[in-house]
């Protein structure tokens, strides 16, 4: 999965030559040899380092808070995302549906490596979620929906049908 | 700027270190563990830090590298690689390791429990030989990692074991002002049982519950799967 998202992170950045990974530990965490240095360690390391290698640093805040915003996303990513359970999921839903309320993005006005990142570890938790359930978090499908048609992002990911149509939407706000 | 910490809690000896290492600015308020300071978390995430954009930090990992870039030392590379470590491998083992010494007595398995990170930790300090964590100077990598493993291995050293490297490192932060009055300010001078109350608010930690139970079968268990 870490290296799927890493190959399709590549191909959004550009990068003309694919690195080749490797995995270690029982977690899998993606290795990435660096020619002049040590191996990087770690889905969030590896992925600050090609955004870096493309000279796209936008895609990490463009702010010292947005950095910060951006890296606490991708935190949370790998911590609470990655392996978490059901009861876990809904909650991680939840409180990512009130975050998003009133923004289009999860940093500042901009994509970020947060929105990649949140989608690709979203997106297996979205594919088993009935329609009616997805409806539960209006904010999360609006963005996931937007994410998912973001240029050049969904290589390794089939597209999903978050959204119904209105007209069929009862319910009064 | 306004910094949430609550007493006990671990991650906020992080952030309070950090505070004081970077001398930034800011607001500090102590709550109860139970507060909940991001409105749109529904459980409680402390430390949090409010930003001048109204926008709230709730991991206290990207709070102390906030801090540390707002003061001029951005984090580099090999800073933010001991940043995910911290959080995805020493934080998993650490809960574990302060579970069992502070809510079921049995401080005896600390070492076992964190035997793995430090090995790791180990072998990374005796490879590059410079005194801190990414060079010559102190990094946020440095503050969180102190401030991670400051409860456990202040109160017994034995955990540490033969690791020299890892001392040696440890024991440059450990004497730090920054470092000692955060460990004041949350442990309250009680040293791990300071967590106590922390822990008790905390679920058990998920993916050891069997070791939990039954902790002398833990290691053929262990042996057993890697056979297979």
């Amino acid at each position: 999965m870490a290296l799927r998202e890493l190959s399709s992170l590549e191909k959004y950045l550009g990068l003309k030559k694919p690195n080749k990974y490797s995995t270690q530990g029982d977690k899998k965490v993606p290795v990435l040899q660096n020619n002049n240095g040590p191996p990087l360690v770690g889905l969030v390391t590896i992925a600050c380092h090609l955004v870096k290698e493309a000279k796209r640093p936008e895609l990490l805040g463009d702010s010292a808070e947005g950095r910060a915003v951006v890296q606490q996303w991708l935190e949370h990513r790998v911590t609470k995302l990655d392996g978490c359970t059901k009861e876990d999921t809904k909650t991680i839903l939840k409180d990512l549906n009130l975050y998003l309320q009133d923004k289009v993005f999860l940093a500042g006005n901009q994509f970020t490596l947060a929105d990649a990142f949140i989608y690709f570890g979203i997106h297996p938790l979205i594919v088993e979620m009935p329609i009616q359930e997805k409806e539960q978090y209006v904010n999360v499908t609006r963005w996931f929906d937007h994410i998912q048609h973001h240029p050049g992002l969904r290589h390794h990911l089939p597209p999903l049908v978050v959204l119904r149509n209105r007209i069929y939407t009862s319910r009064h706000h | 700027m306004k910094l949430y910490v609550s007493e006990g809690n671990p991650h906020c000896l992080k952030v309070l270190a950090a505070l004081d290492v970077t001398g930034v600015q800011c607001d500090v308020h102590y709550v109860n563990h139970e507060e909940r300071v991001v409105p749109y978390l529904s459980r409680p995430a402390l430390p949090a830090l409010l930003l001048p954009s109204g926008l709230h930090l709730f991991s206290s990992n990207a709070i102390c590298r906030y801090l540390f870039e707002v003061s001029g030392k951005d984090c580099t590379e090999l800073c933010g690689q001991w940043l995910e470590w911290e959080a995805t491998d020493l934080q998993p083992a650490l809960l574990q390791a302060l579970h069992m010494a502070v809510l079921q007595g049995k401080g005896s398995d600390v070492s076992k429990v964190l035997q793995g990170p430090l090995n790791y930790l180990e072998q990374s300090l005796s490879k590059g030989n410079l005194p801190y964590l990414t060079g010559d100077a102190v990094s946020a990598a440095d503050v969180v990692l102190w401030a991670a493993l400051y409860p456990v291995l202040s109160d017994s050293s034995q955990a540490l074991g033969e690791r020299k490297f890892v001392k040696t490192w440890f024991d440059r932060g450990a004497v730090m002002h920054s470092l000692q009055s955060a460990a004041q300010k949350v442990l309250q001078g009680k040293g791990l049982q300071g967590t106590k109350s922390y822990m008790q608010k905390q679920p058990a930690p998920q993916s050891n519950q069997c070791r939990d139970t039954q902790p002398c079968n833990s290691s053929p268990a262990e042996g057993e799967e890697s056979e297979r």
